[in-house]
């Protein structure tokens, strides 16, 4: 490997240090941290004059603390004369479209004034792709990104990796009688990735369709496909508060679904969404990925939540992208 | 540009516009303040956080063709000045979408102002990170307040207004002070000397300075005391007030020194960490700082704390700015 030089963020270190123990690079040093006021700081003490720089951060957690100590450390990097810098964010920051809150009992949303003009919710998405762009990004990388379309807001080279492997190999090798189970999409939008994984294994398919109505602000979901006694997967990108998932799991119980899994990417599990999954006692195993540190949720879970390790496919990334190599290889590598 | 073009361009600029000033979360008693002064409502948008800890807008009313102004400081303390940031960056963004004609950001107290220069090998220098940061998501105009090292103003590619608390500083001691030959200005710091003797110079009062030796951020090691301030009233001026080590061990010189009573004045008081203990505890008999961050919790901690308000420069700012008036006034006048 020439001139590299990985640095991780605050969010998730151990991932950089499986990245850098499969590449069998040292990494590179950095002193992050919060000043009492607030203000993060940030110093390198690896050199990168003239390096090829990787800095890893992901969204979740504390995301504008995580987001603000990533730019910083991007700037750090240019003013450092670095070559290039490769952000790598496993979980993209802001990655959802935030949809207009509902207005609930107790969350209190300000009333509209006698005003004509509809009210709406800002868009973030080219915002943090502009910021990235310019603190000093390169080029980014980033797995399952939630719509697609965020890939054209940068003017700079985006690789979107899949965890489709990753999710066919946990299908193939730890989800029993997994010949007839059912592949699950919890809402429309993620039904695309779902069918593609069952089309590969050759599985049926099934879709949860939500309906909102307005007029009556309630939620009706209907199941479309057939899962009576047999196992079901739910395959979904991330999972937050865990709202749509539960639903789903609900509604194939009702359906006559056996054992439920639920095979989710990014794992944020904002708040208490984890303990509320578990103690629903619907989900057989809740599966999810690395991109987001999941060491304290992993222990505290009982051996509910299996976590699928994506260094060794960032690793390649790397070292493709260091190389100077194609990475579409990796989207159909066998894990 | 033909000349049909050059006209619509024209006419557009000539279109009657309004102000509309936004409050985003981190200071909107300020936000009131200014709206008060401005006789204007509160526009009605809306900075929101959700659980996973992203924050969005929600815009209520429309914003096209509008000088808008977005009133948030820099503040929060650990848990939340970078959030507040966030905000700030998208509530510019969310009115670049909302076609606003000029978006200018009021931020009283400009965050990582401290982190200014390459102290040293591979830092960033984070003022101007903010600076380009700002500009990027759509901001037209930058209005602060008392900057910490007024070169931060050269980070922007956009104007920045870089607005005095000097003038309601002045009024104050004026009006708490009848006879200024009993009192001497004190800077805590070599960096703050400029500040204080234009302070003295304008008081006709005389002025003194203490030096300090630092080991480590945030923590000061050794002060000495050049100028004399034997039965004097001191009034210690400085531009932020952050752990409070630094007034409040100054404080304690300047008595030993023989000063009758010490008094601090700062613009903008962040008072982090365990500040406020430290205040309670100190020799100083009052501080004084401005509202461009919120204090209101710290009064009620803190007995010699006093808030000077600083609204009326602010609005009296904005109000000059969108009608293409001089904002020089303001640095030698106060306005009420």
């Amino acid at each position: 490997m020439r001139d590299i030089v990985i640095f991780s963020g605050s969010s998730n270190e151990p991932l950089v240090q499986r990245i850098c123990q499969n590449l069998s690079l040292p990494q590179g040093k950095v002193l992050c941290k919060k000043f009492a006021n607030g203000e993060t700081s940030v110093q390198l003490e690896t050199s990168v004059r003239e390096k090829d720089v990787f800095i890893l951060q992901s969204g979740a957690g504390n995301v504008n603390d995580y987001l603000i100590e990533l730019l910083l450390m991007i700037s750090a990097c240019k003013m450092a004369s670095a070559r290039r810098i490769n952000v790598i964010m496993p979980l993209f920051f802001y990655s959802r479209q935030m949809d207009m809150p509902a207005v609930k009992a107790g969350e209190i949303i300000k009333a509209k004034t006698e005003t004509t003009t509809e009210s709406w919710i800002a868009q973030n998405g080219m915002l943090i792709a502009n910021l990235l762009t310019s603190a000093g990004a390169n080029h980014i990388i980033t797995m399952d990104l939630h719509d697609s379309q965020y890939q054209g807001f940068f003017d700079i080279p985006v690789d979107n990796l899949y965890s489709k492997q990753l999710v066919q190999y946990y299908l193939a090798n730890f989800i029993p009688k997994n010949g007839d189970c059912v592949i699950v999409s919890p809402d429309a939008g993620g039904a695309k990735r779902a069918a593609a994984i069952a089309d590969s294994m050759s599985l049926s398919f099934a879709l949860v369709h939500k309906e909102r109505r307005i007029e009556t602000n309630e939620d009706r979901s209907m199941l479309v496909g057939d899962v009576e006694n047999k196992d079901c997967v739910i395959v979904d990108d991330l999972v937050d508060t865990a709202g749509t998932l539960i639903k789903s799991a609900k509604l194939l119980k009702c359906n006559g679904a056996n054992d439920i899994y639920a095979i989710v990417t990014h794992g944020l599990f904002s708040g208490e969404a984890l303990n509320r999954m578990i103690e629903t006692k619907l989900f057989k195993k809740i599966v999810t990925s690395n991109s987001v540190d999941q060491t304290e949720r992993k222990k505290a879970s009982n051996g509910m939540l299996d976590v699928l390790d994506v260094s060794r496919m960032f690793g390649e990334a790397i070292r493709r992208i260091n190389n100077g190599e194609s990475v579409s290889v990796i989207y159909n590598a066998k894990i | 540009m033909d000349i049909q073009e050059q006209e619509n361009s024209m006419s557009n600029k000539d279109t009657k516009n309004n102000i509309k000033v936004l409050a985003a979360n981190s200071h909107p008693e300020l936000a009131k303040l200014i709206c008060k002064k401005l006789s204007l409502p509160l526009s009605n948008v809306q900075a929101i956080q959700f659980v996973n800890n992203e924050s969005t807008v929600v815009v209520h009313e429309s914003l096209r063709d509008e000088d808008v102004y977005i009133i948030q400081t820099g503040c929060g303390g650990f848990e939340k000045l970078n959030d507040y940031l966030m905000e700030l960056l998208l509530m510019i963004h969310a009115c670049t979408q909302a076609s606003a004609r000029s978006i200018t950001a009021v931020i009283p107290n400009f965050p990582y102002a401290r982190q200014d220069r390459k102290d040293k090998s591979r830092v960033p220098i984070s003022a101007k990170l903010i600076a380009n940061l700002l500009t990027t998501a759509g901001c037209n105009h930058v209005i602060t307040m008392d900057l910490h090292a007024s070169q931060i103003q050269g980070f922007f590619s956009i104007p920045v207004d870089n607005l005095y608390a000097e003038p309601n500083v002045l009024k104050w001691i004026k009006d708490n002070y009848h006879d200024t030959n009993d009192v001497m200005m004190v800077s805590p710091d070599a960096g703050g000397a400029k500040r204080v003797a234009s302070l003295a110079d304008k008081l006709d009062t005389q002025f003194a300075l203490i030096h300090k030796e630092r080991a480590k951020a945030n923590e000061v090691s050794r002060m000495v005391l050049v100028g004399d301030v034997k039965n004097k009233s001191c009034i210690l001026v400085d531009d932020m007030a952050d752990t409070c080590g630094t007034l409040c061990k100054a404080s304690d010189i300047l008595l030993a020194e023989g000063a009758k009573e010490v008094i601090a004045i700062v613009t903008h008081g962040i008072f982090s960490g365990n500040a406020i203990d430290r205040l309670n505890s100190s020799s100083l008999k009052k501080i004084i700082c401005t509202n461009s961050m919120p204090l209101s919790k710290h009064v009620q901690e803190c007995s010699i704390l006093e808030i000077l308000d600083i609204s009326s420069i602010l609005a009296e700012a904005i109000r000059r700015l969108h009608n293409g008036e001089s904002i020089s006034y303001l640095f030698n006048n106060v306005v009420l």
